[in-house]
């Protein structure tokens, strides 16, 4: 009988489909490899160090709760650029109840969880029912969390909390790993459960992968996508918690980049901003190839603002290179060569040329009449 | 072939269906008969009604006039849910898959099949997976190479019978609407799909397709319902007329319609 038996020409999976699923994983382990080769020629005697692996991984740890949740987010084709200031936010309250009104730590901790939860449930609220784009949205709840904060706390830094606020941020379990990276390695396992387990994880794949199929088939798509920013909002909650612990201080200024740096990391471990794909494994490695890269960039002495330089250009790498390995068709293009030929590219190509030679021309004039230097350094 | 048009009642009846948009009539009294075991297609040109006549069979519209009755009792419908419930269901054009789940995870999307786990209800991922693979192999008799892949990496047809599997799944299922099931696909891939919509009938369900394609509608119906601006303007058994004939009801360039409409007193 078979209607559609006939024309297969294998069966099973064809290489590249078996390759596909570890693409998320290989992606970010050639950059780790070749960032240990770059560093085993560059500095291998201070970067090598069992203390630094200890550093890297205690990095990475903060980043990992969020990284799990933002995977979902953006499996869903959401984002959430809020996820600092609510950690900020969190961090913040915690150490006000903490220190000024007495709250006991077994307290202080979940409520500062729950607060973070409360934070993703307006986000999700805003996007689902006010309808607000979640780009705009969260960008705008980044701005009135991170407000809310310093209202709290006017510039004051808060310190010296409860020695178990501060394990939670760089405890050491004796003959095994740092607390935060245990914490850290758990919501990665969660997050696995829920992505591949659960109600949650099969319906923010549907909703990103398709959202009018999705709404079409009984998913309750809004209700959903609420889940996923409380999930987010929460496990920014517990970063700010971990952040404080681990600085042993917070302020309202804590935890500025993020919201870029996570989604940088969950973008380079294969999880696509388009929505439908995504990787939880991926995102571990993606914010582990992260902390090696800081790490590395302060090992070699290089200037802390070029950091954001370099998880920019991570970004743009990532999404253009997973653009590109999906891309169906490359046929009938030509080389490099032939595409900069074709006449749409030419003139592109006049325009740029222009644009930078603008910019070339009125540095030339600014040097030219240049009068006398005020001194800024 | 079947043969619907005897003395059994219609499983599936609209009795005298109006719709109005604001001042817009889109149905105005259109009678609908469909049985057990049967292909009925349903064409027409573009704004003659058929959509509209759909949604109010699967329940996403309410008729402003008339009812839908199912061996002869009418139903309530307030949803598309409820039309699910009482075994009436869709299989849309876009077919409404996720592409990056597997056909499993898509054929039970919005109606997993879960176990308990540490006393949590976790997805039971295997045997969504067997059910899936068995309803596709023994009611729509396709194999796929592989469970585990992403949905967009199969052919239409394969796509095709996967939201075709996700309605036959349900055990319920009475009456199956098909709305343009061939509008995107190749004539392998038709043909393919044509093979479906036989499998289901086989099966004693009542197909209801709506189809722009003569060709496809020659091919897989046993009767045919003609619409034109939101009346039914006929119905002819396919073995009794030819496409010309269908195509003038359809147009409304002949005067056959009378002769149509006394032919499907007969039918009915």
């Amino acid at each position: 009988m078979s209607a559609a038996t006939e024309q297969t020409p294998s069966a099973g999976l064809t290489t590249r489909e078996r390759l596909e699923g570890w693409l998320a994983l290989i992606g970010p382990m050639a950059m780790i490899a070749a960032l240990l080769l770059l560093m085993l020629a560059l500095e291998p005697a201070r970067y090598f160090r069992l203390s630094n692996f200890d550093i890297i991984l205690k990095d990475a740890a903060l980043y990992m709760p969020m990284a799990m949740a933002m995977t979902i987010v953006i499996v869903t084709r959401g984002i959430d650029l809020s996820i600092g200031s609510v950690a900020a936010l969190t961090a913040i309250v915690m150490g006000y109840m903490l220190k000024s009104h007495g709250f006991p730590w077994w307290v202080a901790v979940p409520l500062a969880i729950s607060l973070g939860a409360l934070c993703g449930l307006v986000n999700g609220l805003i996007i689902t029912k006010l309808r607000v784009p979640d780009l705009i949205g969260t960008l705008a709840m980044d701005l009135a969390y991170r407000g809310l904060a310093l209202v709290l706390a006017k510039g004051v830094v808060l310190s010296r909390f409860p020695e178990e606020v501060v394990a939670i941020g760089r405890g050491q379990i004796p003959g095994f790993l740092p607390v935060p990276v245990v914490i850290g390695l758990t919501t990665i396992v969660a997050g696995y459960f829920i992505y591949t387990r659960t109600r949650l994880g099969r319906y923010a794949i549907a909703i990103g992968s398709n959202p009018e199929a999705a709404d079409l088939t009984g998913v309750p798509v809004n209700r959903y996508k609420v889940y996923v920013y409380v999930l987010m909002g929460a496990m920014a909650g517990l970063a700010g918690v971990m952040l404080a612990g681990k600085l042993n201080a917070v302020q309202a200024t804590s935890a500025p980049f993020f919201n870029l740096h996570v989604i940088a990391a969950v973008v380079v471990g294969g999880t696509s901003l388009f929505g439908g794909r995504g990787s939880m494994l991926g995102s571990l490695a993606g914010v582990l190839l992260l902390a090696m890269m800081i790490n590395a960039l302060v090992t070699l002495r290089i200037e802390f603002f070029w950091q954001s330089v370099a998880s920019g250009v991570v970004i743009i790498l990532s999404v253009a290179f997973y653009t590109w390995l999906q891309m169906k068709d490359r046929d009938g293009q030509g080389g490099m060569m032939a595409a900069l030929r074709t006449p749409e590219n030419r003139r592109l190509g006049r325009f740029i040329l222009t644009i930078l030679a603008i910019v070339a021309a009125l540095f030339a004039l600014g040097w030219l009449f240049a009068g006398e230097t005020s001194a800024v350094r | 072939m079947t043969e619907p048009t005897t003395a059994a009642a219609p499983l599936i009846s609209m009795r005298g269906i109006s719709k109005r948009f604001g001042g817009v009539t889109a149905l105005d009294g259109v009678e609908l008969d469909a049985w057990a075991g049967e292909v009925l297609a349903i064409v027409g040109d573009n704004g003659a009604g058929k959509s509209t006549l759909i949604k109010i069979l699967t329940g996403v519209f309410q008729p402003t006039a008339g009812a839908v009755e199912m061996d002869g009792a009418p139903l309530a419908m307030t949803s598309h849910s409820d039309a699910i419930a009482h075994g009436i269901d869709a299989v849309y054009q876009t077919l409404a898959l996720a592409d990056h789940l597997t056909p499993a995870a898509n054929m039970f999307l919005g109606a997993e099949l879960t176990r308990r786990f540490l006393g949590i209800e976790i997805l039971d991922n295997a045997r969504m997976r067997a059910e899936a693979e068995r309803t596709l192999r023994d009611r729509l008799g396709v194999t796929l190479r592989s469970m585990d892949v992403p949905t967009e990496s199969l052919s239409g047809g394969q796509r095709q019978a996967v939201a075709i599997a996700r309605a036959v799944y349900d055990s319920k299922l009475r009456v199956l609407v098909m709305d343009e099931p061939t509008a995107a696909l190749g004539p392998r891939e038709t043909a393919r799909t044509l093979k479906l919509i036989e499998a289901v009938r086989d099966q004693g369900l009542a197909v209801i397709v709506i189809s722009h394609s003569l060709d496809d509608v020659f091919a897989i119906s046993d009767r045919i319902q003609v619409m034109r601006r939101g009346k039914r303007v006929g119905v002819v058994r396919t073995a009794d007329t030819d496409s010309k004939t269908v195509l003038g009801m359809i147009i409304g360039a002949h005067p056959t319609e009378h002769a149509a409409e006394h032919a499907a007193e007969h039918a009915a």
